[in-house]
C-alpha cells in the first residue's frame, strides 16, 4: 500500500461487523475501476458518432489500470487487469490480443515501479506513461501491419498515444478523489 | 491449503501467466484471425439492443440540431429549395422520356428483365475496423438471408460489402479499408479498374490500361464480378456492375482516386442487397438458344495400357 493517509482511528482496533451488505459495499469499491473501465469501454464501443472512440477508450483502460496499479495494487489485482483487457479485448476491433497485451504491461510496470512513482513527482509519472503509450501503441501498429502484410500508415497509433497521455491528468485527479472516498474499500 | 510463501509464488507467476496467454492471444490473431473476429461479432450481436439503445439519443439530437439549424435559415433554405425543385422538375421529364424510350427499345428486343435483388434496410450501429481498418456493423434484424459479399449501399451510391454475419448483425468492409479490392468501370472512358482502398477517404485506381486512362470527373460504376463458387447459399456472392460508386479526381498527376458518392464517414441507414436470387444467366424462354455446356478445354485421351518398345524401332 502506498501513500495512504488515514485519518487516526479514535477507537483503534475497533472495527464495524463484517455483515453481508459490508463485506458487498467493499468489493464494489474494490471493482470500481474495473468496472469503470469495462462500461467506459461498452458505452465507447457503441455508435455515438464522437471522434476517435477507439482512442478513447484505450486511454481511459490505459490510464486507470497504470493509476490503480501504482496507487492501490489491490483495486487491479493481475486478474482484474487480465479481466478487464480480455473484455476490452472483445469489445474492440483492433489487432487480437494487442490491447490485453498492453494492459498488463502497464499494469507490471505501475505495480514493479510503485513505490518509485509514489516519490517522484506527478511529471515524471506522466512521462513514464506516455512514453508507455507510445511503444504499446507502436507495437499495436507493428502487429497490425505484420497481420495484414502491409505497411498501414502510423497516423492512428500515435493519435491512440497523444489521447492517452492528454487525458490522464483529468482522470489522475478524478482517481485521486475517488481514492480517499467513494473506491475506498476501508470506508465502507 | 497453500502456504503463505506458497501464496505468495503463485500470486507472483500470475502476471508472467497471463503475459502468454496474451501473447497467445496475438498469435492466434496473427494466424486465426476470423475465430477472434468471428467471436467478437458473436458478442456484438448479443448487445446490439443495447447499441440500438444507446444511439437513440444521438439519432434525437441529431435530429433537434438538424431542425434548429434549418429554423434558423428558412429564407435562405426555402429559395435553395425552390431553385432545386424547378431543376428537379426538368429533370423529371428528362427521365420520364428516357424510361418511354427504354420502355420501346426493351419491348422492340423483347427484353426479359433481371429478377429483383432482395436487399434489406439497416441502421449503422457502431465502428467495427478499430483504428486501422474501416468497417460497420450493420443491425438488419433476425431470419435474413445476407450471404458474405453482398453489396451495401447507402443513398448515394455503394458503401462496401458483407464480410460476416450474424444472427441479427453483418459487419461490412468498406471501400476504403485496405484490404478492399472492388472492380469498376469507368463511364467516359469506358476502361476498367480496381478501386483499392488505402485507409484514406478516397479509394485509389490501379490496374487501368495505360493507353485509356482515367478521366477527371468521369463517373465511377461497379464492373460485373461473377460469383467465385457459383450461387449456392454459403459462398462468396458476386457483384453486379452498374452500381454508383463515386467520380474520378486526380490528387497529382498520375495518381487518380475516387471521390465516394456514400458517406463514409457517417453511414446511417444502408441497404444491403442479395443478388444471389437475381440470375444473370437469364430464365430458359422460348425462343433462345439453349446455351451449351463449356467443352473441356483438355479433352481425355483414351487409355493405352503401357507397351514394351519392340526391339529393333529407334
Amino acid at each position: 500500500m502506498v501513500t495512504h493517509r488515514h485519518a487516526p482511528d479514535i477507537h483503534p482496533g475497533i472495527a464495524p461487523r463484517p455483515t453481508l451488505r459490508r463485506r458487498l459495499d467493499q468489493l464494489m469499491r474494490a471493482l470500481l475501476p474495473s468496472l469503470f473501465i469495462v462500461i467506459s469501454a461498452f458505452v465507447l464501443s457503441a455508435g455515438l458518432g464522437i471522434p476517435g472512440q477507439s482512442e478513447l477508450a484505450f486511454g481511459i483502460a490505459a490510464s486507470t489500470v497504470f493509476f490503480w496499479s501504482a496507487h492501490r495494487p489491490q483495486s487491479m489485482t493481475p486478474f482484474m487487469t487480465f479481466c478487464v483487457g480480455l473484455v476490452c479485448e472483445m469489445l474492440s476491433f483492433g489487432p487480437p490480443g494487442v490491447f490485453l497485451f498492453s494492459l498488463l504491461v502497464f499494469h507490471g510496470v505501475a505495480h514493479l515501479w510503485r513505490y518509485g512513482l509514489s516519490r517522484i513527482s506527478f511529471l515524471f509519472a506522466w512521462a513514464l506513461l506516455g512514453g508507455l503509450a507510445l511503444v504499446l501503441s507502436l507495437f499495436g501498429w507493428i502487429i497490425a501491419c505484420i497481420g495484414t502484410l502491409t505497411f498501414l500508415s502510423p497516423g492512428p497509433s500515435l493519435f491512440q498515444a497523444a489521447v492517452t497521455i492528454g487525458i490522464y491528468p483529468t482522470l489522475s485527479a478524478l482517481f485521486a478523489w475517488a481514492r480517499r472516498t467513494v473506491a475506498d474499500p476501508e470506508q465502507a | 491449503m497453500l502456504s503463505i510463501q506458497g501464496r505468495h509464488a503463485l500470486a507472483k507467476l500470475m502476471l508472467p501467466f497471463f503475459f502468454v496467454l496474451a501473447i497467445g492471444l496475438i498469435m492466434l490473431g496473427l494466424t486465426r484471425r476470423p475465430v477472434v473476429d468471428s467471436a467478437r461479432l458473436a458478442l456484438a450481436d448479443g448487445l446490439s439492443p443495447a447499441y440500438r439503445l444507446m444511439a437513440a439519443p444521438e439519432t434525437v439530437f441529431s435530429q433537434w440540431k438538424q431542425s434548429v439549424v434549418g429554423l434558423t435559415d428558412i429564407a435562405g433554405e426555402n429559395a435553395r429549395l425552390r431553385a432545386e425543385n424547378q431543376k428537379l422538375r426538368r429533370w423529371y421529364d428528362v427521365a420520364v422520356a428516357l424510361a418511354n424510350e427504354n420502355a420501346q427499345l426493351k419491348a422492340s428486343l423483347h427484353w426479359i428483365p433481371d429478377n429483383a435483388p432482395n436487399y434489406v434496410s439497416g441502421h449503422a450501429l457502431r465502428d467495427a475496423g478499430g483504428l486501422y481498418w474501416r468497417s460497420i456493423l450493420l443491425a438488419v434484424g433476425e431470419d435474413h438471408d445476407i450471404v458474405p459479399g453482398d453489396v451495401a449501399l447507402d443513398a448515394a451510391g455503394l458503401l462496401g460489402r458483407v464480410t460476416e454475419t450474424g444472427n441479427r448483425t453483418v459487419r461490412i468492409l468498406m471501400i476504403n479499408d485496405d484490404a478492399s479490392r472492388i472492380p469498376v468501370m469507368l463511364t467516359a472512358s469506358r476502361g476498367n479498374a480496381i478501386m483499392a482502398g488505402d485507409g484514406s477517404p478516397y479509394p485509389r485506381l490501379i490496374y487501368y490500361a495505360q493507353d485509356n486512362r482515367p478521366v477527371e470527373g468521369e463517373r465511377v460504376v461497379t464492373g460485373e464480378q461473377p460469383a467465385p463458387d457459383g450461387r449456392e447459399h454459403g459462398a462468396f456472392a458476386g457483384m453486379p456492375g452498374g452500381l454508383v460508386v463515386g467520380t474520378v479526381h486526380y490528387v497529382r498527376p498520375g495518381s487518380p482516386v475516387v471521390v465516394p458518392e456514400a458517406s463514409l464517414d457517417h453511414p446511417d441507414i444502408v441497404r444491403v442487397f442479395n443478388y444471389m436470387s437475381a440470375d444473370h444467366a437469364g430464365p430458359d424462354a422460348p425462343g433462345r438458344v439453349r446455351l451449351m455446356p463449356p467443352m473441356p478445354v483438355a479433352p481425355e485421351l483414351p487409355f493405352v495400357p503401357f507397351q514394351k518398345p519392340i526391339r529393333g524401332q529407334g
